[in-house]
């Protein structure tokens, strides 16, 4: 300390004036305290590592192993990338593990001001208290949606790179995307493969005798009892039958996903992302810290949101569509497998049928009111709260 | 190096009445505890203000309620003349506090956590944070981590967070905490600059020597309520008095004083006599010992008049208050 004369004074004068201009008592924050928020929270080094593990890491290792695994041995291992991989990956892992790190994000940007000590500090400044608490969305998500779109960008990019060359559907080769006239005709050109390999039932079907010989070949060995009866005519006719039946299953099996299918998967994971850290903030900064708050977010993900979104109680219906992770999960694009491991999806087409069901817009008014709701939870906290 | 001192527009611009802080009728509850008990108070612009109280009186918890940390329950008051929490954001502009132990976000560095918080101030607030690390002899430390930092040099930080905003009043609650001796000087040092510069400083603090040392008025909170405020001089002057007499036969000068008014409390000792005057006892009373004692035969070697520290009279009133009550 020093109290020699002054050298470089401080010479900005206080006033009123001066406050009226940087607007001290708006409740909207400044670019700079949204720029500080996030070196705050950048500089947090076990969270940020946390973040990238579970968002890019986890993901990215996860391919790397298949990419390797592949190059290596690929009669032994499949393609790294492909649509299955995607929607495992994608509906799997970042959905849920996004949005509890997207919370943890948020808990701790809603409460460590409080238990370090600086939001005394910063309420001394006269800024608003709304301001303060308003800086870290920004912030927060300044963070959390990047590093969501870095990791979900490395699957959808080695998913579409790194997919399978040839569509194989009930363990057959087949040509993606042909239509139901082409699959037909394809069925009829390979129609012992179909008669034996695709998946059937109702009224098409016979017993058709199937071995698959040294050479990885189907046939239908001669002399088998019965097999003299069926014509080749009739087998290519049962072979379109079955394809017939089977082209929705087919038509909703890719070799890479979409470009549609990425961009609507990308933007849900993101929604996801976000109300994770918005509902994490606020439910922290209303309680005041953050390991609870953190323990509660991943209950509410893991145990609340799956038992609620399948089992249906009559009585308790409208609070159980209240819930956010059902309405995200009505959300989710079409083509991905079922959220909370309710199975179906994946081009199976089992989709969302077993949650508990929901209208589109129900579910985008559940989502706005949790987002405004626990902001403005957390907003009316912070700005009553003892400093 | 450096310091700052505030020139006249500015002092014309803050002149919005004479005190830096005043309140009148404040209070605050906790429950059945009223920490803040219709406080009166009136801390004069351009001075080293003390504010004094034993522990758990009440300090600290009147200078959250004048920064807007918790609200009060009733009464008025206003910092640097603007009306809070009214006027909140134009009058905190102005004011930089430490309130309890400083305490930053260990993971950044003591530059970081002022960045962060000139960010939350005027644009201005940003240029001044060399200058304010400099002030508080931080520079060399600013880039560590703050959780590497010691008591002292966090109290230190929270001087330099005090600065950002060139303020007019500081109130800093208990800022020796944590000091070594030459940090407690340079402190001291500190704040007397801080004043020189036309600045009102508000001191909260239990080290008494300090404070007067420090500070060129006080205010004696107990149990909630400011028991006594004024300049420190003017106080103490009105305390009670102690006078030591050597002299020759100091039970006969016992004697003889125990039939005057001079006499209610008067201690024998070896050498003489201690003599314990009411408060508002006038010097005259000392002549008038004097004198009863060289008319009652009693040689009189020597008398002086004890000066009452700020601590001891610290104590007789709050005591007192104890006594009372």
């Amino acid at each position: 300390m020093t109290t020699a004369p002054a050298t470089a004074a401080p010479t900005d004068r206080m006033s009123a004036n001066r406050v009226s201009r940087d607007r001290r008592g708006s409740w909207i924050p400044t670019g700079s305290m949204i720029g500080t928020r996030i070196m705050e929270l950048r500089k947090r080094r076990g969270l940020m590592a946390a973040l990238i593990v579970v968002n890019i890491g986890v993901p990215t290792i996860f391919l790397l192993v298949r990419l390797i695994a592949h190059a290596v041995a690929p009669k032994s291992y499949g393609p790294a990338g492909g649509y299955d991989i995607f929607t495992a990956l994608v509906a799997g892992v970042m959905y849920v593990f996004g949005f509890i790190i997207a919370a943890t994000l948020g808990c701790t940007a809603g409460s460590v001001d409080l238990t370090e000590g600086m939001f005394r500090h910063l309420v001394i400044t006269g800024r608003s208290r709304l301001a303060l608490y308003f800086a870290r969305i920004p912030a927060g998500l300044a963070i959390i949606v990047p590093m969501v779109a870095v990791g979900f960008t490395i699957v959808c990019a080695v998913c579409v790179f790194a997919a399978p060359t040839k569509l194989v559907y009930d363990g057959i080769n087949v040509p993606p995307g042909l239509s139901l006239t082409s699959l037909e005709s394809w069925a009829a050109q390979h129609s012992k493969e179909v008669d034996c390999g695709f998946n059937y039932n109702g009224p098409v079907g016979i017993s058709i005798p199937c071995y698959v010989n040294q050479h990885g070949k189907v046939v239908i060995p001669p002399g088998t009892p019965g097999f003299t009866h069926i014509s080749t005519t009739k087998l290519k006719a049962e072979a379109v039958a079955i394809a017939k039946q089977d082209y929705a299953n087919y038509s909703s099996t890719f070799l890479y996903p979409s470009d549609l299918l990425m961009i609507k998967t990308g933007l849900w994971i993101e929604l996801e992302a976000i109300i994770g850290f918005v509902v994490g903030l606020g439910l922290a900064s209303l309680m005041g810290q953050r390991t609870v708050s953190v323990v509660l977010m991943i209950v509410l993900e893991l145990i609340l949101t799956p038992l609620f979104s399948h089992a249906a109680i009559p009585h308790l219906i409208n609070a159980q569509r209240g819930l956010v992770g059902l309405a995200t999960a009505h959300l989710e694009p079409g083509g991905l497998p079922q959220v909370f491991g309710g199975g179906g999806g994946g081009g199976g087409g089992g989709g969302v049928a077993h949650l508990v069901p929901e209208s589109t817009t129900v579910a985008v008014v559940v989502i706005i009111a949790w987002l405004v709701g626990w902001t403005a939870l957390g907003a009316w906290r912070m700005s009553r709260r003892d400093a | 190096m450096s310091t700052a001192l505030l020139d006249e527009s500015s002092r014309a611009n803050s002149s919005d009445g004479p005190w830096a802080v005043e309140t009148h009728g404040l209070t605050k509850r906790f429950g059945d505890n009223t920490a803040v008990n219709d406080v009166e108070l009136l801390v004069p612009r351009g001075c080293a203000f003390g504010y004094l109280g034993p522990n758990g009186a009440g300090k600290t918890t009147l200078i959250r309620v004048l920064l807007g940390l918790t609200h009060a329950d009733a009464g008025t008051m206003s910092l640097l003349g603007v009306p809070v929490p009214r006027q909140r954001d134009i009058a905190l502009a102005r004011v930089g506090a430490i309130v309890d132990e400083p305490r930053f976000h260990g993971h950044l560095t003591g530059r970081q956590n002022l960045q962060i918080l000139a960010a939350a101030r005027e644009r201005a607030a940003r240029d001044r944070i060399d200058s304010s690390l400099d002030r508080v002899g931080m520079t060399h430390r600013a880039n560590d981590r703050v959780s590497k930092y010691s008591m002292g040099m966090r109290q230190r930080l929270g001087v330099a967070a005090c600065l950002l905003g060139d303020p007019q009043l500081l109130i800093l609650d208990e800022p020796m905490n944590g000091l070594d001796p030459a940090g407690m000087h340079e402190m001291r040092d500190m704040i007397k600059s801080l004043v020189a510069e036309g600045r009102t400083v508000m001191l909260s603090s239990h080290l008494l020597d300090e404070v007067e040392r420090t500070c060129d008025a006080v205010a004696i909170v107990d149990n909630g309520k400011v028991i006594r405020q004024g300049p420190i001089a003017e106080l103490l002057a009105g305390a009670a008095m102690e006078v030591h007499v050597g002299c020759s036969s100091p039970d006969g000068a016992r004697t003889i004083l125990a039939t005057t008014a001079l006499g209610e409390k008067i201690d024998v000792e070896e050498s003489g006599l201690s003599i314990h005057l009411p408060s508002g006892t006038g010097r005259d009373a000392i002549a008038e010992i004097n004198r009863l004692l060289v008319e009652g035969g009693i040689a009189v070697y020597r008398l002086e008049e004890i000066q009452v520290s700020l601590e001891s009279w610290f104590l007789q009133v709050t005591s007192r208050l104890g006594d009372s009550a």
